[in-house]
């Protein structure tokens, strides 16, 4: 069998199997669930269950959609290969290791074989090298042996029988068998998967820095690597707690994150030469898709040059009280800023006192982390899903109440506070006086509050824009930014408007994006397998585009990232011009893209910087006398300028795309069940109003 | 206009960490959390062959004074957007262009003779034009001087034929143009060079059948239906007026307006027009 490499064959070198040996002194330890941390870590336990690193992302539509709809792009590339792969590469050499389990990680097709897996489930991804192991099988044909009829989500293999057995849906996709609970993979980001870690593997990293590529060293042992540096000795040695000094540092510092928080694709970037600098890696091309770990190590935060005067970590704030642990008020240029504290601990047991010491030996009250992890993220399943595919005991995400140290228990509320938390607009640099018929300038200077740019992460999708009103003084809008407009969907079935603004994108770009479609020979590539654009053009919003390329003050603030295609002469872009003949660019053509998997290019330039002010500017016409005359208004001054910012976790557009082409039409040709219209209106909530500012306009 | 009390001190700081990133040599020295890091500034894109065209915060790019076009091009957007510094801009834009020139041959078009082996390079040599520093500098000339406007945004039409919102842009330069006119055939030319180009804008999304079974859009493109509309009115045209503005209505059913309140007046507008074209015909 053969793979092939995008666009090139890369001869691949004698491969090591290494896979992260353990290099603890201590004796080795499978792999544990979470559960069998619970009896001393109840708290631990609950707070990490109820995070959607935790269980959900492993089950959630969206991860499993988009892992799909690369594997369908690409052939299937995306899944891992274990090592007893029949794999070759052209020349002959084996392809028998993954992302987590090449060390050195030097040719795109290990970085591609486990791409998504590997920082979602690393301990069972390298685990699988042992047949009676593995989850996730290995796909019997790639590239241009790919069935996509044949291909299965993720979650699909994260179920077992009351054995302990894998099962399988019946259908790719369909619901959990009846009794199937989840497997030991479906927990995802566990107790274990932190806390063996042995240090950064800079030889997976593509500048040898432990940046990106899950370039942690996880050990396999009774090691577990806590906070503190003097633990008490563990009841039956379970596991015995570290006191080594430098793995202590190390899971303390926001550097422990980079590992998966900084997300680069084996893509080659058109418009930004990166590629690996390890010995032999040359041949890897990548562009950033999540850079929140390098926006953390360059920014403020990981200084003492910030509004607190110290280092503020990753786990200072999605480990802490934060943001229920009080507010700090400072100056951020001229904005005087009020918001809540990083850095502020709860005092607690770090395990149940009288169960988890050995002789029952007193454990002290210290200042703990929690593991909540929040995030801007809330799952879009419902509690009985979520609970069919990761156990009966899991979390309400929208309970009510807080935890001993009052913080939210629900997910949903955390995540709106953690992001009110984010941001701050003032709107008093707008133009003073405006006249009828003039032009008048509204300003919004907006900040960033974050240790990285904001949004973050999956910033490419994370919606967050200004949307600003002006309207006279009896309430008439005269200018709109950042709106929505209820209206039909028909590619997903929607026909009318069904009275839901929350799946309704932001008016800058109207696009649909084609699925693909089933075909009786796979072939891969966009042709038959979606990610053009079948629609794309201005929306009445066009702000991103015209702020940035044209200069023009007007339209949509938005500070969501963009990824990009860059369609080179001679490819076709996917739809049809007025005559109804398929377009073939001519000359090179950049346009927005949705999968991620299709881009080869992003801008990661359009989220706001933090803690750096930045004022955007909308030059608006009021109308004439004569145009009020024929409407019959009166302008009354003064005018109102509103502004807030509003948040979208993912944008529909991105959510019917993923409908499509994981659905009956697209390239399987049976549907998937992972996202449809009714769950886009069901569990798909927008948070307005994160901050907000006013000010007033005088008659001039 | 962006903040730099507390930026600068950032930079500072920023740059700090990347020096002793790069003094570590972050391939062989000692791992140390927080300061081990690539050995050269992530903000900086490096061409390959195209350049980044976007806007990268001025000072995350440690130029203290610009080498090449895009530099020039990047301190032109920091004037223009952080510091309204619009001379300054128009200035570092026209050095950019000056560096990335159609006419002296220092950037290229990038086309399927571009190519090697069907294989885009990752070097070219002249550069890829660009097309950012020439809409920019086109908004900004449009009204001192609409020649260089228009020159402007042709040259990006050519750079990317398939670009959205340019031939909308250019319209409006030639609406600037007729307002301006020392003569009425210049006017007339000028408004004329309106409608082309404004339906061009058009072309590049246009409605078909299966546009509209996907969207439910029966048009598209309000605001260049609205312009479209105000040329007819000024050419006292009101037939193909009310078309426009039937079409804007159409366009905006499902999506609205910035400018909301062009939806009641397209409304009203249609019936004045009505009536005007009702009154024309009975006087005939």
């Amino acid at each position: 069998m053969v793979v092939w490499a995008v666009g090139v064959c890369i001869p691949l070198a004698a491969q090591t199997l290494v896979g992260n040996p353990t290099e603890s002194a201590f004796k080795s330890q499978e792999y544990q669930r979470p559960q069998n941390c619970l009896p001393c870590h109840q708290r631990q336990f609950d707070e990490l269950r109820s995070s959607v690193k935790s269980g959900y992302r492993n089950v959630s539509p969206l991860f499993n959609g988009l892992e799909t709809a690369g594997n369908f792009l690409g052939g299937g590339l995306l899944r891992p290969v274990y090592s007893d792969s029949p794999l070759v590469l052209t020349d002959g050499t084996p392809l028998n290791t993954n992302m987590f389990t090449s060390s050195p990680l030097i040719r795109t097709r290990q970085v591609q074989a486990g791409f998504c897996y590997t920082c979602h489930n690393p301990i069972i991804e390298r685990d699988a090298n042992d047949p009676t192991k593995r989850e996730v099988p290995q796909l019997a044909g790639v590239a241009v042996d790919f069935k996509p009829e044949l291909f299965r989500p993720l979650r699909d293999y994260h179920l077992v029988d009351s054995n302990g057995k894998q099962v399988l849906p019946t259908d790719p996709g369909g619901p959990p068998p009846v009794g199937a609970g989840p497997s030991l993979g479906a927990s995802g980001i566990t107790c274990d998967m932190c806390h063996n870690v042995g240090g950064p593997d800079l030889t997976r990293s593509f500048q040898n820095d432990a940046f990106a590529n899950m370039s942690l060293l996880l050990n396999k042992s009774i090691e577990k690597v806590g906070p503190f540096a003097f633990p008490v000795a563990v009841k039956g040695n379970f596991h015995v707690a570290s006191s080594d000094q430098s793995k202590i540092d190390y899971l303390r510092s926001g550097a422990f994150c980079n590992a998966c928080h900084d997300v680069r694709v084996p893509n080659n970037n058109l418009t930004a030469s990166e590629g690996s600098s390890q010995p032999g890696g040359d041949q890897v091309k990548y562009f950033r898709l999540e850079n929140l770990s390098t926006e953390w190590q360059i920014g403020a935060y990981n200084s003492t040059n910030n509004p607190f005067g110290k280092v503020v970590r990753c786990q200072d704030c999605h480990m802490s009280q934060f943001p229920f642990g009080g507010n700090s008020t400072y100056k951020v240029g001229n904005l005087t800023i009020t918001s809540p504290t990083p850095g502020v601990f709860a005092t607690d047991f770090a395990a149940v006192p009288g169960v988890s010491t050995e002789g029952n030996y007193p454990l002290p009250q210290r200042k703990v982390v929690n593991h909540n992890f929040t995030g801007v993220d809330v799952p879009l399943l419902s509690i009985a899903e979520l609970r069919s595919r990761l156990g009966a005991d899991y979390p309400d995400v929208f309970q009510t109440g807080t935890d001993a140290h009052g913080i939210p228990l629900s997910l949903e509320s955390r995540r709106e506070a953690l992001l009110k938390a984010a941001v701050r607009i003032d709107t008093s640099l707008s133009d003073k006086t405006a006249a009828v018929g003039g032009l008048f300038t509204a300003r919004v200077e907006a900040v960033s509050l974050s240790g990285h740019r904001f949004p973050a992460g999956f910033s490419q999708e994370r919606t967050t824009y200004i949307k600003l009103n002006v309207t006279d003084d009896n309430g008439f809008l005269l200018y709109q930014s950042g709106y929505l407009v209820d209206k039909p969907h028909p590619n997903t079935g929607e026909a009318g408007p069904d009275g839901n603004l929350d799946d309704e994108d932001i008016e800058h770009a109207h696009a649909i994006v084609d699925p693909g479609r089933n075909t009786p020979t796979y072939t891969p590539g966009a042709a038959t397998n979606g990610s053009t654009n079948l629609v794309f053009e201005s929306g009445a919003d066009n702000g991103p585009d015209s702020r940035l390329y044209s200069g023009k003050p007007e339209g949509l603030v938005l500070f969501r990232n963009e990824l990009t295609r860059i369609f080179l002469p001679g490819d076709s872009l996917g739809r049809k011009d007025a005559n109804g003949n398929p377009i073939v660019v001519q000359r090179a053509h950049f346009e927005e893209t949705f999968n991620a998997s299709f881009a080869n290019s992003v801008d990661n330039y359009r989220s706001l910087s933090p803690l750096e002010p930045t004022t955007f500017s909308y030059e608006i016409q009021l109308p004439t006398q004569e145009e009020l005359d024929q409407l019959g208004v009166q302008l009354k001054f003064p005018l109102h300028v509103h502004a807030q910012v509003d948040y979208e976790h993912f944008p529909p557009l991105f959510l019917r795309y993923l409908t499509q082409i994981t659905g009956a039409n697209g390239p399987a040709g049976h549907s998937l069940n992972l996202v449809d219209e009714n769950r886009i209106d069901a569990f798909l909530r927008n948070i307005p109003n994160l901050a907000s500012s006013d000010s007033v306009v005088g008659q001039q | 206009m962006k903040d730099h009390g507390f930026g600068l001190a950032l930079l500072v700081a920023g740059l700090a960490v990347t020096a002793a990133a790069q003094s570590s040599n972050a391939a062989s020295g000692p791992y140390v959390p927080g300061v081990t890091f690539q050995n050269f500034n992530p903000n900086y894109p490096k061409p390959n062959p195209f350049y980044f065209e976007g806007k990268i915060d001025w000072e995350k790019l440690g130029i203290t004074q610009p080498a090449n076009a895009w530099e020039y091009s990047q301190r032109a957007i920091h004037k223009q957007d952080d510091l309204g510094d619009i001379p300054g801009a128009i200035a570092d834009y026209q050095q950019a262009l000056d560096l990335n020139s159609l006419t002296k041959g220092t950037c290229q078009l990038v086309t399927s003779a571009t190519l090697v082996n069907g294989v885009l390079p990752s070097t070219l040599n002249p550069a890829p034009c660009m097309f950012t520093v020439r809409l920019r500098l086109a908004y900004l000339m449009r009204k001192t001087s609409p020649e260089t406007s228009i020159s402007l945004y042709k040259e990006v039409q050519q750079i990317d034929p398939l670009r959205l919102d340019v031939s909308a842009l250019l319209a409006e330069v030639y609406v600037i143009e007729a307002e301006n006119a020392a003569t009425p055939d210049a006017k007339q030319a000028a408004y004329a060079n309106a409608i082309a180009t404004y339906n061009a804008e058009l072309l590049l999304s246009p409605v078909t059948p299966d546009y509209t079974v996907l969207t439910g859009d029966e048009a598209n493109n309000a605001h260049v239906h609205w312009g479209l509309a105000a040329v007819y009115e000024k050419l006292n045209r009101p037939a193909d007026a009310i078309s426009e503005l039937n079409l804007y209505l159409k366009a905006s059913k499902w999506h609205s307006d910035t400018y909301p309140w062009r939806i009641p007046l397209a409304q009203k507008k249609i019936e004045a027009l009505g009536k005007e074209i009702a009154q024309r015909d009975a006087t005939q």
